[in-house]
């Protein structure tokens, strides 16, 4: 009995437990990732490719892909530069409260994101705590691209910080002491030394932060007021569409958006040795 | 003479200040140093010479890493004064001082190549891109690294890397060159031959240098004088061949070389070892009578004999029996047991080991007791025997009479001459 079993598991140097675990795992991915996933372009490709391009070339779908694209630009941008900041600040001091902020920047990942948009309401709305002071002056926060703005920033605060943090720990801080023997000064180190092994970091970072702010949906729903062809996102505008019956429309922009996250997950992937090492 | 140099007593070293010939590179007076209450440097002071390489040999812990970041401004000294050729730089920062630093980890920046690390002192000091390129090639010459020159750190040996670290350091001309552990990273055969390498290329750029070590074989090599260091001040400073010879106290006696340590006490011109009695002629004015003392020697001065002939101008101390016997390479280190109660000893003609002394009056360098591989006998006997049989067959245990009480634990160590 016992001399059976060894034959049966590798057959004259075949172990059976490679392809069968290998099977077992696509075939528990297929109905909850890979047939969802094309069933958006079986679907949204099933009228031809003329009508998905109509769908696309709408006025209202080509502006909240825009506004996407925009108000996440506007989040990436801030939200490196603050993530490099905050990890430089937080890895090279040590002082009280660091670990406090730490954690508070490193909240907004845990808090729902209708939240965080119903958070930035109270603040900043008509009748928020710092909105009724300014709404007198007819400045309006909310219900604009700047909301939506605002908003994407709080929900991508930590992850441009997340990825940065970890390479500042790591980086040897012999290296700057180098660098300043040799003769440099702070900036110099900080251009010549510091950033150039951030590179990588700051990459991924800007990109996990873009793809995050452009699936937005929690709290830009709640800031933005979803109005159509002004405040209206491209994930705003699936939910709408897809309310008002037209599903062609929602999927075509359901494709692109598919398509994009994609896209920056393989350059995440693939380009991994370049952001890493040079 | 070198008799009374083996003598430790607890006076401290004096600095030797009499160095005047080269000009100073560097002088560091009086720092001190304290993290929080603790103080980790007292009162340290030394001069480094053109040209001249010193060391500064300690245990970890010792500070002296932390004198090596004071002189290059990473730290602050709490008092005392760093002056780099007679310009006090205690108040500039790092990367005004002009300082070359080589770190243990060689701190290589990972992202620039080997041309761009060399090249990185001078770009920062907005050199001509020629000129950067000119002494790039020529330092990529003289670490001979000229076929690397495109490569990146990461794809660099150990050894190579800290030739990239030295030459990077180089190009801007240092006035002193420091160097943290530098070999602690490599493995025993880079470690020797980078060392020589180094030593070699420090003598042809003539740039006073300082080197930190805990290791000593490495300190005597490299050094034109040693620094000895414990726990936060110079024991002693002296060239390797004063330092080992003639060690100022008993920690720098330890440290640097084995070394055997014997309770005496002085009796006139005589030193009293149990029973044993040795003969000390010059300065002896400077102890006093009855005074307690401790006699070190080296494990390469020692004779072992068991025939009872003394050589000539070796005086008998003290029978002994072999505990143990090691194979060390170059030589063969053997523990002694020796009896400083038995007055009788040195007498009795049938005792197989004999520990003699030179007397002073021989002409020799080395101080107390002398080598003379006599033990080759025993070993005879042992390995004739039998091959199978323990080294402890060496021993001939009839020798003490109450082992427990054999006095101390000499650590012997000699040259088996021809054998």
């Amino acid at each position: 009995m016992s001399s059976i079993i060894p034959t049966m598991r590798h057959v004259r140097g075949f172990d059976v437990a490679r392809p069968l675990s290998i099977g077992v795992l696509v075939l528990m991915m297929l109905p909850l990732v890979f047939l969802p996933l094309s069933s958006i372009f079986i679907f949204g490709t099933s009228k031809g490719l003329a009508s998905f391009w109509a769908a696309l070339m709408a006025p209202e779908a080509v502006f909240a892909l825009k506004l996407s694209m925009v108000t996440s630009f506007w989040a990436t941008l801030f939200n490196v530069f603050f993530g490099l900041f905050a990890a430089y600040v937080l890895s090279k001091y040590n002082f009280w409260g660091r670990n406090a902020l730490i954690v508070t920047i490193s909240l907004p990942t845990a808090i729902p994101t209708a939240v965080a948009g119903f958070a930035l309401l109270l603040l900043w709305g008509p009748y928020g705590i710092l909105g009724r002071f300014l709404a007198p002056h007819g400045i309006q926060t909310m219900f604009t691209a700047g909301a939506i703005i605002l908003a994407n920033i709080f929900v991508t605060f930590p992850l441009a910080f997340g990825v940065i943090k970890p390479v500042f720990d790591t980086m040897s801080r012999s290296l700057e002491a180098a660098s300043a023997t040799i003769g440099a000064t702070r900036v110099q180190t900080f251009w010549h030394v510091t950033l150039p092994s951030l590179r990588g970091a700051i990459v991924s970072g800007a990109l996990l932060t873009f793809a995050r702010a452009v699936g937005e949906f929690g709290s830009t729903i709640l800031v933005s007021g979803n109005l159509a062809g002004r405040t209206q996102t491209a994930p705003l505008y699936i939910f709408a569409k897809f309310n008002e019956g037209q599903i062609e429309a929602a999927n075509a922009i359901a494709i692109v958006l598919a398509l994009f996250s994609f896209l920056i997950f393989s350059v995440l992937f693939f380009a991994r040795d370049w952001l890493d090492v040079d | 003479m070198k008799a009374k140099q083996a003598m430790i007593t607890e006076q401290p070293a004096m600095p030797d200040s009499n160095r005047s010939s080269p000009p100073v590179a560097t002088r560091v007076i009086g720092i001190s140093k304290r993290f929080g209450k603790t103080s980790v440097l007292e009162n340290v002071n030394f001069d480094v010479a053109e040209g001249e390489t010193l060391v500064l040999l300690g245990a970890s812990g010792s500070g002296k890493t932390t004198i090596l970041r004071i002189i290059a401004g990473l730290e602050q000294p709490y008092t005392g004064k760093v002056i780099l050729h007679g310009k006090d730089v205690t108040e500039l920062p790092a990367r005004e001082r002009g300082v070359g630093v080589i770190f243990q980890a060689y701190a290589l920046f990972p992202k620039m190549n080997v041309e761009r690390n060399i090249g990185y002192g001078l770009k920062i000091r907005r050199r001509k891109r020629k000129e950067v390129r000119e002494t790039v090639q020529q330092l990529l010459e003289l670490v001979q690294l000229q076929e690397h020159r495109k490569k990146y750190p990461s794809q660099l040996s150990g050894g190579q890397q800290q030739r990239v670290a030295i030459a990077r350091t180089l190009a801007y001309k240092p006035e002193v060159l420091l160097f943290d552990e530098p070999f602690g990273a490599l493995d025993a055969q880079t470690r020797v031959h980078l060392r020589r390498e180094i030593k070699a290329l420090l003598k042809k750029v003539n740039v006073p240098a300082i080197f930190i070590t805990h290791d000593q074989e490495e300190a005597l090599e490299l050094g034109d004088r040693i620094a000895v260091i414990n726990v936060g001040h110079i024991e002693q400073i002296g060239t390797p061949y004063e330092v080992y010879n003639n060690p100022a106290t008993e920690y720098v006696a330890t440290f640097l070389g084995a070394a055997n340590l014997l309770p005496g006490v002085i009796r006139g011109d005589r030193i009293e070892v149990g029973s044993a009695v040795i003969r000390f002629s010059a300065d002896a004015h400077k102890f006093r009578d009855g005074q307690a003392v401790t006699l070190v020697f080296r494990p390469e001065d020692v004779s072992l004999t068991s025939s009872g002939d003394v050589p000539a101008g070796h005086s008998c101390i003290a029978n002994g029996i072999v505990e143990e016997k090691s194979f060390v390479g170059a030589y063969e280190r053997v523990n002694v047991r020796i009896d400083l109660s038995d007055s009788g000893a040195c007498e009795t003609d049938d005792t197989p080991f004999y520990l003699t002394t030179e007397t002073p009056e021989s002409h020799s360098s080395k101080p107390i007791i002398a080598t003379r591989p006599k033990a080759q006998e025993i070993c005879r006997l042992g390995r004739g025997q039998s091959e199978a049989r323990p080294r402890s067959s060496c021993t001939v245990p009839q020798l003490c009479h109450a082992p427990h009480n054999c006095g101390s634990n000499l650590n012997l160590s000699f040259k088996l001459a021809g054998a």
